[in-house]
């Protein structure tokens, strides 16, 4: 059962837009795309970091969010124009949007 | 070779491939299969210049098909969706009206560097071509071509196998309304894409040099091999166009991939 559909951008000073939609269940994030115009080797750390924001907690903080994204992504991992705070701040902001009803489609 | 492993561009034997139009999803797939032959030695460096065969969308690796594209006016205007293996952002095609290209090259030739000194780099020749047809440009970071009268280009890389592909389009003159039907742009995102809501076309070549495109290619295909010292015309192998053409239609040109991201 979905609680709420949310969606969150970010854009990271200085790099791209992270885009985050998600799907929240029982209080945890159940689903999750983040998508973007950002740069990321290889392709599949994307997928980690997906895998790294299912299940946390709907008022889990920044900095365990951004723990959570850097500790899934190997050391081989590169990025350009996104980073695990930016991530972050891009699904808190859809969280918060899921809270508040609007879905941050508004 | 420099002692740190970093090689020049005249270290290369360049070659130039610049076939007719070709599809998007076949031009998707050149990239990938050019960047493993010259990984295996197979091919040398090569400057690829595109032809479209039709309008196209060629999304980001990483971006959502819902999010960028409006599919709607992609199907009223007749425009192909395609995604690309690099990330970056979406670009908005038609035939004549943008100048692309991939550069295919050993990872050596940007070794040590930084992403912004590497996408700086791979293009600081089409910086010296364009100030040779007497435009000021210059590197944006992170990776943006722009000059005094807009944003010229985007570029994308990715890297795999100790190669990296630099693949880069250019605004010759765009239909900026059309461009926003297509796709999402936010507000925001409107001044990064060289225009304003009132702009009709994005024509920051065409506008600046006065020149028919064809003629600005020239111009820059001369420049690359006089920095580079010599670009030798060549094709596609039968093999490489065969083997692109099935990954055309087992990866690139399939909804699956096209809505990896949905």
């Amino acid at each position: 059962m979905v609680d709420a559909i949310a969606h969150g951008e970010y854009k990271v000073p200085g790099g791209k837009l992270v885009v985050v939609d998600l799907e929240l269940s029982g209080g945890r994030v159940a689903a999750v795309q983040v998508s973007g115009d950002f740069f990321l080797e290889p392709a599949e750390a994307r997928d980690a970091i997906d895998a790294a924001i299912i299940g946390l907690e709907a008022d889990a903080g920044e900095a365990e969010l951004t723990s959570a994204v850097a500790a899934a992504l190997g050391p081989e991992t590169q990025m350009y124009g996104i980073t695990p705070e930016g991530v972050a701040v891009a699904v808190r902001r859809a969280l918060d949007a899921a809270s508040d009803g609007t879905g941050g489609e508004a | 070779m420099s002692a740190a492993g970093r090689s020049d561009w005249r270290d290369h034997d360049w070659h130039l491939v610049h076939e007719g139009p070709q599809a998007p999803a076949l031009h998707m797939a050149l990239d990938d299969v050019m960047l493993d032959e010259v990984a295996a030695g197979r091919r040398p460096p090569t400057l690829r210049i595109w032809e479209w065969g039709g309008p196209a969308v060629v999304m980001g690796r990483f971006q959502s098909l819902r999010n960028e594209v409006d599919a709607e006016g992609a199907r009223r205007h007749g425009i192909e969706v395609v995604r690309r293996i690099s990330g970056g952002g979406a670009m908005f095609i038609e035939p004549g009206n943008t100048i692309t290209y991939s550069i295919v090259a050993p990872g050596s030739l940007v070794h040590g560097m930084s992403f912004e000194e590497a996408y700086a780099h791979m293009d600081q020749w089409v910086i010296e071509a364009l100030g040779g047809l007497g435009i000021k440009a210059w590197y944006q970071p992170l990776n943006d071509i722009t000059s005094e009268g807009g944003k010229i280009a985007g570029a994308a890389q990715t890297r795999r196998r100790g190669v990296v592909l630099h693949h880069v389009t250019m605004a010759y003159d765009i239909d900026a309304a059309k461009m926003m039907e297509v796709l999402r742009i936010g507000r925001e995102k409107l001044s990064d894409k060289g225009t304003t809501s009132a702009a009709k076309r994005v024509d920051p070549l065409r506008s600046q040099t006065g020149l028919p495109r064809a003629d600005v290619i020239a111009h820059m295909v001369e420049a690359f091999g006089h920095r580079h010292g010599g670009l030798v015309r060549d094709t596609l192998r039968p093999d490489e166009l065969g083997r692109a053409q099935a990954l055309a239609r087992d990866r690139f040109a399939t909804p699956e991939w096209t809505a990896l991201l949905p």
